[in-house]
């Protein structure tokens, strides 16, 4: 990326001023708000417990995305994903207590996540339909099902509301760092793992290569010998897959349980992480980080009156500006 | 234009040139590759900032920031690369960005195009979907389109680069007739005999400087070949070869076109090691479809491809890279390069899994570096690092980088389609002699071409190609070009 011209700061400071305006509107101090934001969000170990919690999901479903975008598709499925994901590591952690129920778990997960995109890889690859429409429509039948799986088979009859029981202690994913109200999951060390795995994979090896061609040039890549329907299936269900394990780790190391409408929607904030992240994986880090740090810090922010809709301007005018800044028309070399 | 002056970073593209076209008149601006014709006419149409220029026309001086400003001055642009989009129809490509008012009057408009069209001689199926036109089709859609912006000055970029010889003759009496009614045409061109024959002034320039401005009937051929190469030209000789082993063997080869019907129809082809074989042809007669039929991208219908003793037919396009095929393809920028990816990683584009390119599942990062060092080097393309994206490269250039890429490893059979387009005299011998080297060496060589010329020049023998059908010509007449052009055509 260049440098910043005068344009961008423009554009920056009127999307502050338009924030501004949404706070102002809401008849909040604006100085009260924003100390709300930070102490919320970054303010002690009980709020950065909260922002590393929100970063675990969207560092993973921002791999998932970002690994599908590589490729040339664009996977809006990522929450359906995660939701079958879930339910199934539930599923195995419930029928295997202990650590036997935390690997077939998240092995299950991986599977159930891979499957729920394969139709879409397959439709993509051999029919021209594209995946944004039946993900989509792959997200609406995970809902629904899990809804009944929440509300039918796996329920707790004990509890009020479509929920499993909990756990099994032994079927946790532990935390890395345990004391006092500060925790850190090894889930985001997982995670983070996952980012530096996929870049090496890009940018080192021979399949990499492939995949990224397919996603640049289709035409070139078939050309150049790569199978791209093979390329399309696979990176479909590898997304599928990575998504499916963010929905075990929301399973095994915060939730501890599976119920009905499970994701907020970590599969499309994965989505907008991936998008923010620019051209390298590196960048999902920095970009989940912002976002989780937008998330919990708008969360304390309700509780001085301004809407959680909030959020979703903040994000909404964050991804514009990078956008304008990245994808600004480049100026090509003459004869 | 007086005193141009363009940098790109540390290039000079151009160094104080200037350039004068009057009307009524066609005039040609000629060059090697990289030489800043482009660069020139971009400058003028608005869409470049020079470092320094004087532009006046009609006497008065201008300036364009923009090309929409260098339009309403009535210039008109047609580049290399058709701006032409298949989606749309004809008749909105036509007024796509000039479209008379905010509400469309479709019928009033096809009367317009209509009458544009009349005045050319052309016709239009104007509710047609541009995706059906021949290349010729499109050269002249755009033709209308500077019509329909009311253009004084037109400037064409390659006009010829994808026209039959004799669509391009007839592109050029099209031309002639704007220019008898007071327009002043540009043409951009590497054909010398174009120039000759159709132009009334030229000018050369060479490393971005002017060399020569002058009327064509004070100069000839081969002063305008000095003129542009600035040394002489390396002329590739001919042994007669003995018939070798057959290494590809197409037999009873059908191909299914885009329309549905057999563009290639029970072809038959052979080729010995060391040949090099011209498949001449006027454009759309099946050259495409037997291309990606040999590359294995289209399905054959019927009938089967070897190569060396092994049956390629039903084999992916993995497995005959892994051959040895080696592909010089027609459309650059869908087939050839990623234009966004450095050279290094298009240098690898169809190696990455050859030895020097890859080890087991790993990128050989030392060996693609070399690799692409070389390639650049080969035929000197002129780039801004090997890190650079190769967008950033010129036409001709990026052609010089594809060629070279098709000659780096393993190779044994070269197909290549158009593999001068946009090269220069330079350029053009030296990658036809890299082919011809490679070839002594043991592998093969299938050039597919519309300039039957150039095949003439550089092939052992010929076969055309019409309709779908595969000829070959009598013995003796391989490279008899009232013969080969005849069948061509279709006549016998």
């Amino acid at each position: 990326m260049k440098g910043l011209g005068a344009r961008h700061i423009a554009l920056a400071l009127l999307a502050f001023l338009l924030v501004w305006a949404a706070v102002v509107a809401t008849k909040v101090p604006p100085s009260e708000a924003v100390r709300s934001f930070i102490d919320g969000s970054m303010g002690g170990p009980a709020a950065w417990r909260q922002t590393f919690r929100e970063m675990t999901p969207l560092v993973v479903t921002g791999l998932a995305v970002f690994l599908a975008l590589r490729a040339g598709l664009f996977n809006i499925g990522a929450d359906g994903q995660l939701t079958m994901g879930a339910a199934a590591a539930c599923h195995f952690a419930l029928a295997f207590p202990g650590p036997t129920g935390l690997w077939l778990g998240s092995l299950a997960a991986m599977a159930a996540g891979a499957a729920w995109a394969l139709p879409a890889g397959l439709i993509k690859a051999y029919r021209g339909g594209h995946e944004v429409i039946s993900t989509i429509m792959l997200n609406n039948v995970a809902g629904f099902l899990t809804v009944w799986l929440a509300a039918g088979p796996m329920r707790d009859m004990k509890q009020q509301s479509p929920t499993t029981r909990l756990l099994d202690k032994g079927s946790f994913l532990p935390n890395l760092v345990e004391g006092g109200p500060f925790r850190l999951s090894l889930a985001l060390l997982i995670g983070i793992l996952g980012v530096a795995i996929l870049a090496f994979w890009l940018k080192r090896t021979v399949a990499g290569y492939e995949l990224s061609a397919t996603g640049a040039n289709p035409s070139a890549a078939e050309t150049a010998g790569v199978n791209v329907r093979a390329v399309t299936i696979k990176a479909m269900m590898a997304s599928g897959a990575i998504a499916g394990l963010a929905g075990a780790f929301l399973v095994q190391a915060f939730e501890h349980r599976f119920y009905a409408n499970f994701s907020p929607g970590y599969g499309f904030d994965g989505l907008g992480v991936a998008l923010l992240s620019g051209g390298s994986p590196w960048g999902l880090v920095p970009s989940a980080f912002l976002f989780a740090v937008l998330s919990s810090g708008t969360s304390s922010i309700q509780l001085t009156g301004v809407p959680k809709g909030l959020n979703g301007i903040l994000l909404g005018l964050l991804i514009m500006v990078f956008a304008s800044v990245r994808y600004r028309r480049s100026r090509t070399v003459g004869d | 234009m007086h005193g141009v002056s363009q940098t790109f970073g540390s290039v000079r593209a151009l160094q104080e040139v200037d350039f004068v076209a009057s009307s009524r008149a066609i005039h040609a601006l000629v060059g090697e590759n990289g030489a800043g014709k482009t660069t020139l006419m971009r400058i003028l149409y608005g869409g470049l900032q020079p470092d320094s220029a004087e532009i006046t026309i009609d006497g008065s001086p201008v300036h364009f920031r923009t090309s929409a400003e260098a339009i309403r001055a009535g210039i008109g642009m047609v580049s290399q690369h058709y701006s032409i989009i298949s989606e749309l129809t004809c008749l909105e490509n036509l007024m796509l960005g000039a479209e008379p008012s905010w509400a469309l009057n479709k019928a009033a408009a096809e009367r317009r195009a209509s009458e544009l069209a009349r005045q050319m001689g052309y016709s239009f199926e104007w509710k047609a979907p541009a995706a059906d036109l021949s290349p010729a089709g499109k050269q002249k859609l755009e033709i209308l389109k500077l019509l329909w912006r009311k253009a004084k000055i037109m400037i064409l970029d390659e006009p010829t680069a994808m026209l039959s010889p004799g669509d391009s003759d007839a592109l050029f009496a099209s031309l002639k007739q704007l220019a008898e009614q007071g327009a002043t045409v540009i043409v951009v061109t590497h054909r010398l005999p174009e120039v000759v024959e159709h132009c009334e002034t030229v000018t050369v320039l060479r490393a971005g400087k002017l060399v020569a401005s002058k009327a064509v009937r004070d100069t000839n051929l081969m002063e305008l070949a000095e003129l542009i190469v600035g040394h002489s030209v390396a002329t590739s000789s001919y042994e007669a070869l003995e018939r070798r082993e057959t290494l590809f063997r197409a037999t009873g080869l059908t191909v299914k076109g885009y329309r549905g019907d057999d563009a290639v129809k029970a072809a038959d082809l052979e080729i010995a090691e060391g040949e090099v074989v011209g498949l001449a042809g006027v454009d759309g007669n099946g050259q495409r479809e037997l291309f990606q039929a040999i590359v294995g991208r289209a399905k054959v219908k019927a009938g089967s491809i070897s190569f060396a003793g092994s049956d390629w037919t039903k084999r992916p396009p993995s497995e005959r890279l892994a051959d040895g095929l080696r592909l010089i393809p027609e459309d650059r920028h869908a087939e050839g390069v990623i234009d966004d990816w450095s050279l290094t990683e298009n240098a690898a584009l169809g190696l990455q899994r050859r030895h020097g390119f890859a080890r087991g599942p790993l990128i050989d990062q030392k060996g693609r570096w070399a690799a692409a060092q070389h390639i650049a080097d080969r035929f000197r393309t002129k780039h801004g690092g090997l890190n650079a994206p190769m967008k950033s490269l010129s036409g001709g250039n990026q052609q010089r980088f594809v060629a070279a890429r098709a000659l780096e490893s393993e190779t044994r059979f070269i197909i290549a389609f158009q593999p001068t387009r946009g090269l220069d005299i330079d350029g053009t011998a030296l990658v036809y002699g890299a082919i011809r080297e490679e070839c002594r060496k043991g592998a093969c060589a299938l050039i597919v071409s519309f300039d039957l010329d150039e095949l003439i020049e550089q092939c052992d023998r010929i076969v055309a190609i019409c309709n779908g059908s595969v000829v070959q010509p009598g013995s003796g007449l391989e490279r008899d070009r009232a013969a080969i052009g005849r069948l061509m055509v279709g006549a016998t």
